[in-house]
């Protein structure tokens, strides 16, 4: 069995969205309920988050959108520049401890202490970009992540798989001239669904490109698609591109019973799909993966979703 | 939505006289595929494309430059001698829309765009009316696309519009097509948010069917002719 660490801290709870948004501190609790009561707790090594310095994530942010945000936060606004993202007081320290909380996380995966972690945070990060908040979130977790592992851990080839069914494009975008982290995405195609981006034909540019890859999946299907597109493409691109570490952006809304998406992916699917991560992980990074939450709306479905996700971390 | 908007200002034209070779290099160059070609005032005279000029090239030249006999024969050629001449202009006060429907009437890729006593002004391609859609369809902007079937009757994208505003949400686009069903019209509007969950259940509600995303042609009247 794996020493697998899991992230899980109330004051992720703290960033509140209103009634009528879908990103709601619900969801991680949810979360949480699936993993206790299929008595993995026990099996796990609890993690608690510390709030982020700066200057991490200065690593991928605009100072002067730190401020921005930082500013909003203290005067009391509802709204981040675009009313998808709903925000209270507590959002700029909430975001600041879910990307601390990776870090730590990162640390501890780095130092051999964990084989993998899972990290249940809010806000989600995958459609931030270097100046602006999009899509409900605020800073980029997972981008922040591997500049960490470059730049306090020297790795030297990152591998982040994304599959929220909404494309990454602020990850994307962040590394899209970048060679030493390849972004891999599989998302419902952008002429159906948010954001618009992540089409077959973006593969980076500059020195990055061929170091992006997506996958866009028409609406109504499910299983079968994605199954062949991940071995077509992201199997084959990360055998060849041999990533030092696995950083997985894991969304869970590409599921058939949640609403955000027409996508129609089953429970099993995220087991396969975890399955072939922890394989590739076992090839190439020596085990050294670790998730990070982004979408997952299905209030209903969350509970065996983290629990199918953290047991393949366990066990796979 | 007129030409003089839309259209490259920074035209590059050939003379009559210029070889082929030379205008070949100037295509590649500025990475077009059409040259106005105009006498000693500006005036156009004719248009030649990238194709005109790789159909007067011989095979063999074109993949080898010393090639001696085919290329004395070619210095000969000249533009004038490959031009489609007086082609087809068009305003810069002409709106994009009529740019649109002589492009496919012609089936060519751009037009010479004159003044009045027909100097060169601009030109616009196939390229520069891209540029417009994607900027009408708003997919510039991070957003989703929902699919609303309706009554073809007055009144019903107000409250389409209204479902959408009490949601608090902006609106990139809006597209009416027609639906094979000539009593109905479909809908798409390019909302400018991530959250469409909320809006697809309150367009249900007051009585929409959400067409399948499957199911969405914005062309089916053009390619059922």
């Amino acid at each position: 069995m794996n020493r697998t660490g899991f992230l899980f801290d109330e004051r992720f709870l703290l960033h509140e969205t209103g009634p009528y948004h879908p990103e709601i501190p619900e969801r991680l609790l949810a979360i949480f309920k699936g993993i206790k009561e299929a008595d993995l707790l026990p099996l796990l090594k609890p993690l608690k988050a510390d709030r982020a310095s700066r200057k991490w994530i200065e690593t991928v942010h605009d100072k002067s959108y730190i401020d921005r945000l930082g500013d909003a936060c203290i005067s009391g606004k509802k709204m981040f520049e675009h009313p998808d993202n709903l925000m209270c007081s507590e959002t700029y320290d909430t975001a600041l401890l879910a990307v601390g909380g990776i870090l730590k996380t990162i640390d501890l995966v780095m130092q051999g202490e964990l084989d993998n972690a899972f990290c249940a945070v809010r806000p989600p990060g995958h459609h931030a970009e270097a100046d602006s908040a999009m899509g409900f979130c605020y800073f980029n977790n997972v981008a922040i992540a591997a500049r960490y592992l470059q730049v306090q851990w020297d790795v030297e080839r990152v591998g982040i798989i994304d599959f929220d069914v909404h494309h990454g494009n602020g990850t994307q975008h962040i590394f899209e001239n970048d060679a030493s982290v390849f972004y891999y995405s599989i998302h419902q195609h952008p002429s159906f669904a948010y954001p618009g981006t992540g089409r077959e034909f973006e593969y980076g540019s500059g020195d990055g490109h061929g170091f992006t890859r997506n996958s866009p999946v028409l609406p109504g299907q499910g299983d079968k698609e994605y199954k062949q597109l991940i071995e077509e493409h992201l199997v084959a691109d990360f055998e060849r591109f041999k990533p030092e570490v696995i950083l997985v952006s894991a969304g869970f809304d590409g599921h058939v019973d949640d609403d955000m998406s027409d996508i129609n992916l089953s429970s099993e699917w995220y087991t396969w799909m975890m399955e072939k991560i922890m394989d590739m992980a076992a090839q190439y990074t020596g085990g050294r993966l670790v998730s990070v939450l982004e979408g997952g709306y299905s209030i209903k479905r969350l509970p065996e979703l983290a629990k199918g996700h953290v047991e393949i971390l366990l066990n796979g | 939505m007129f030409v003089s908007q839309s259209m490259t200002r920074s035209v590059i034209t050939v003379e009559k006289e210029a070889g082929i070779i030379e205008a070949q290099e100037k295509l590649i160059e500025h990475r077009i595929r059409h040259l106005p070609v105009v006498d000693t005032d500006n005036r156009v005279i004719g248009i030649v494309t990238d194709r005109d000029i790789r159909s007067a090239l011989p095979f063999k030249l074109y993949k080898d430059s010393t090639g001696d006999k085919a290329k004395e024969n070619l210095e000969d050629l000249t533009i004038g001698d490959i031009m489609t001449a007086d082609p087809r202009t068009i305003s810069p006060e002409d709106t994009i829309q009529d740019a649109l429907l002589l492009l496919q009437e012609l089936r060519v890729g751009a037009l010479p765009v004159v003044d009045r006593e027909h100097h060169i002004i601009g030109v616009i391609s196939v390229r520069d009316l891209m540029r417009a859609f994607i900027n009408v369809l708003g997919i510039g902007q991070p957003g989703a696309l929902v699919g609303i079937l309706v009554e073809e009757e007055i009144g019903q994208l107000k409250k389409i519009v209204d479902a959408v505003a009490e949601e608090n949400v902006s609106i990139g686009s809006v597209l009416v097509a027609r639906y094979w069903d000539e009593n109905k019209r479909a809908v798409f509007l390019y909302l400018l948010t991530q959250n469409v969950a909320p809006i697809k259940q309150k367009l249900k509600k007051v009585g929409y069917t959400l067409l399948d995303p499957m199911d969405w042609h914005l062309d089916q009247y053009l390619t059922e002719e």
